[in-house]
């Protein structure tokens, strides 16, 4: 019974660290919340149906059509909402609120075209999965767990390995150092956009291989997002892979406990307590003091 | 009399000691500098006077009267008037509501007052009014009397800045940086100002880190540095002062 | 002409509902993200007096609007810890909270099923059921809010509002009891907030959680952004405005599949180029920051 849980913990879990990673990482460069980042990954769900089952195109394929396309929204939410604030000097909390108002434009621009009924990427007759000391594993959660683990790993490696890792990082740390060292903090915000973004547009496709696929599937995962980052300690990947996966045992071993449709207010007061006592999370940088 | 009293103040940040076992007394109707490099504590000590922050150990006393940890609007109600060194007004009101916020009310800041629009509330606006014009007559800005105080140039700032602390008449002036980024002729209409306000009876006491600056304004100056306290004197016993001269030599001569 | 009078009257609870909030986020600057939750609180206070109480709804509204600024209180107390975005996404929460109460607590609320039959106010033993003559209560509440709000911003009191919003430390170094002041105004805010929850529960005489979301909360926001930070005029513009457009829609002739999303969708450009733009809004004399 335990390990079934565990299982689905994983499982939830590696979805939210693939949300959280691109999250983060935009918090890190931009230290602003882009809550629109949940449409990203509601976006990258549709994509993948609309290639995948409309379109009939090879799954591979469609999946990193979609993911590309994810990316590209990304990038132009940033281009065209983030940069004129940027240039404004904006505070973070316009930020905030114009991120909200991508969020809802484009959400319900989702449903505007797909209407608000459910659909899914599951195809075929529902296999049964493989047992396991008493639990069972499905084909599709060992290809989700297994995705994941790839494209976090691919996604470390690139910070931390490659000539562009270095970039972000340095403009993340320290940004008028990098820009004295000749580098472009622009290009790297829109790098750190499009990787984000197609990360969440990933998320959204595999978890639609397990569940459905809805117009406002990204509320739920952004605000998972946010608190497994806050959690995690904003603007940290180990965080990051920390927070996501707490936040997806955490949901399922305590599922029996507390009934569904409380989750999301759970979710928020663990938010809220920790934006009170303990915003850096746990492994993560300090949050900018007011300085007097 | 002591307006002012500091006694054994330490405060670290992150293992560096901001503020390593400092103190001083400043009497009333004194002009004093605080005086050090950037990162010698100057700006932490007032922080920590002025109750923004709390120390790890040691005490204040403003004319006798613990104050070491109260809340920051507390003490300013008690008597401490403090500036900002980046300035901080209100940007987007004007600048004769800057000065109003900075003048006391008997009841007419209430919510009752204000709710149920009392004559006195009225009354009391009226004065004040005049008393904040009389403000900004004084630091010369009645002219942009309606103007958002943001679209005032550096040397106004700073000139607002001070009328806002006039209108708190606070027993102590602790003014961060009064002359910082001012042109001559602007610096030498601040410091005349200060001079004003000592021959007024006020006590001030202001943060420099060009120790050139404060020979010809101050009476006593107070030298910190790396947190500690190095020196306390008049100008002349600063100016020959070893330790001091240690410091600030290579960076400019006396 | 029937149905002027319905828009009138759901722009004029709106028009309470934004006025409130424009005294926290307008004048004092307090990013409150979760404004509707109040007006949850008032709705089913109100409702459930009347329905399993048989007490009067004036009684319900006035106790609605005591829990809703306790409620409000409550809220207040992020404020004094949380700045910016910070406290934008606690309110938020504390909006999706209330909402999943409403939604979740059906021994209480009947959860998704509603609450129906929800009896009007009466006055002198006769039922204020004619749309005209709930018009005009309406009307007497946006008045009164619209005299209480003005006059509290009207004032030294109200200076020092904007004096937290422009830079809270400057507000401290004169001597200013900040915290006071946002308790104060979040416990008001949310008092006239809970007002027009009941009104709306005796008008519509049904509720249920959907007309709680967070969603809500962002449009009343909106209708503050839009008409203008700290101002109260355009407070009203900003309800009113925001309100006759899904009508427009309607009109237009879109079916409701469209029409709603569609809505939505105008109403997160607006926020975005408001934003960008113009973030006073049409009246205001301060930038949303």
């Amino acid at each position: 019974m335990i390990l079934q849980l565990l299982i689905n913990g994983f499982v939830t879990g590696f979805i939210y660290v693939l949300i959280c990673l691109g999250f983060a990482a935009i918090y890190k460069l931009i230290k602003a919340f882009h809550f629109a980042h949940g449409v990203v990954y509601a976006l990258g769900a549709y994509l993948g149906y609309t290639f995948f089952i409309l379109l009939s195109i090879n799954p591979l394929i469609s999946f990193f059509l979609s993911i590309a396309l994810a990316a590209l929204l990304g990038i132009a939410v940033d281009r065209f909402v983030y940069y004129p604030l940027r240039k404004h000097k904006a505070s973070n909390l316009v930020f905030l609120i114009a991120s909200f108002g991508v969020f809802i434009f484009i959400q319900n621009l989702i449903q505007l075209i797909f209407g608000a009924q459910i659909l899914t990427l599951r195809t075929g007759p529902i296999r049964e999965g493989h047992h396991i000391l008493g639990a069972v594993i499905t084909d599709t959660q060992i290809l989700i767990i297994i995705s994941s683990l790839v494209l976090f790993l691919l996604t470390w490696l690139l910070i931390q390995k490659t000539k562009l890792g270095k970039a972000i990082r340095a403009v993340a740390d320290d940004p008028v150092g990098a820009r004295v060292a000749g580098i472009n903090s622009e290009k790297i915000i829109t790098a750190v956009f499009a990787i984000g973004s197609a990360l969440a547009g990933a998320a959204g496709i595999l978890i639609s291989l397990e569940t459905n696929i809805e117009p406002t599937m990204g509320f739920s995962a952004i605000l998972k997002g946010i608190i497994a980052s806050i959690i995690g300690g904003i603007g940290s990947i180990p965080g990051a892979l920390f927070g996501g996966l707490f936040l997806g045992l955490a949901e399922n071993l305590g599922i029996w406990q507390i009934q569904a449709g409380w989750k999301d207010a759970i979710a928020f007061v663990i938010l809220i307590l920790f934006l009170l006592f303990r915003p850096s999370g746990i492994m993560g940088v300090k949050t900018e003091k007011e300085k007097l | 009399m002591t307006m002012l009293q500091v006694q054994n103040l330490r405060k670290e940040f992150d293992g560096i000691k901001a503020v390593d076992d400092i103190s001083f007394t400043i009497d009333e109707n004194s002009i004093v500098a605080l005086v050090g490099s950037n990162g010698s504590g100057k700006t932490t000590a007032f922080n920590l006077i002025s109750g923004f922050m709390k120390p790890d150990e040691g005490k204040i006393f403003l004319a006798g009267k613990d104050i070491t940890f109260l809340n920051p609007f507390r003490i300013a109600r008690l008597g401490i008037g403090r500036t900002f060194q980046n300035i901080r007004l209100f940007p987007q009101i004007s600048i004769l509501d800057n000065v109003m916020l900075g003048l006391s009310y008997e009841t007419g800041e209430r919510f009752s007052a204000a709710l149920l629009q009392t004559k006195r509330m009225k009354r009391e606006e009226a004065d004040n009014v005049k008393k904040a014009e009389e403000l900004l007559d004084f630091v010369g800005l009645s002219e942009k009397r309606d103007s958002p105080a943001e679209n005032l140039s550096h040397g106004q700032r700073k000139l607002l800045e001070l009328a806002r602390i006039l209108a708190l008449e606070p027993k102590i002036f602790l003014l961060d940086e009064p002359i910082a980024g001012l042109f001559p002729e602007a610096k030498r209409t601040m410091l005349g100002l200060i001079q004003a306000l000592k021959k007024k009876g006020r006590t001030i006491l202001f943060i420099e880190h060009d120790l050139n600056s404060v020979m010809d304004a101050a009476e006593k100056i107070i030298v910190l540095n790396y947190g500690k306290k190095i020196a306390e004197g008049t100008p002349q016993e600063i100016g020959q002062n070893k330790e001091v001269l240690k410091v600030y030599l290579g960076k400019e001569s006396l | 002409m029937e149905y002027l009078i319905h828009i009138l009257i759901i722009a004029g609870i709106y028009t309470i509902l934004s006025l409130s909030l424009n005294l926290i986020v307008g004048y004092t600057g307090l990013a409150a993200l979760g404004h509707i939750a109040f007006a949850c609180i008032g709705a089913y206070t109100s409702s459930l007096l009347a329905l399993n109480f048989g007490i009067s709804p004036w009684m319900g509204l006035i106790v609605g609007a005591i829990l809703a600024s306790i409620l409000g209180a409550i809220v207040a107390y992020p404020s004094l810890r949380l700045k910016g975005d910070y406290l934008a996404l606690a309110t938020f929460g504390l909006g999706v909270i209330v909402y999943s109460i409403a939604k979740n607590w059906v021994s209480l609320t009947r959860g998704p099923m509603g609450l129906p039959g929800i009896p009007s106010f009466s006055i002198f033993g006769y039922q204020i059921s004619n749309a005209w003559s709930y018009l005009i209560l309406v009307l007497l509440f946006v008045f009164l809010t619209y005299i209480v709000i003005k006059n509290i911003t009207n004032s030294p009191f109200g200076r020092i509002l904007k004096g937290i919003r422009e830079d809270e430390i400057a507000s401290l170094a004169m001597g200013k009891n900040v915290n006071k002041h946002k308790l104060i105004v979040f416990i008001v805010g949310a008092f006239f907030a809970g007002i027009a929850g009941s009104l709306y529960a005796h008008y519509i005489s049904f509720i249920d959680p959907s007309s709680f979301t967070v969603m809500e909360s962002i449009t009343v926001l909106l209708m503050v952004v839009f008409g203008g930070m700290a101002s109260l005029k355009g407070s009203f513009v900003g309800a009113f405005l925001l309100v006759i457009l899904p009508e427009l829609l309607r009109f237009l002739g879109m079916p409701s599949s469209v029409a709603a999303p569609l809505r939505q969708m105008i109403y997160g450009l607006l926020l975005v180029i408001l934003m960008i733009w113009r973030p006073q809004g049409l009246m205001g004399k301060y930038k949303f920051k």
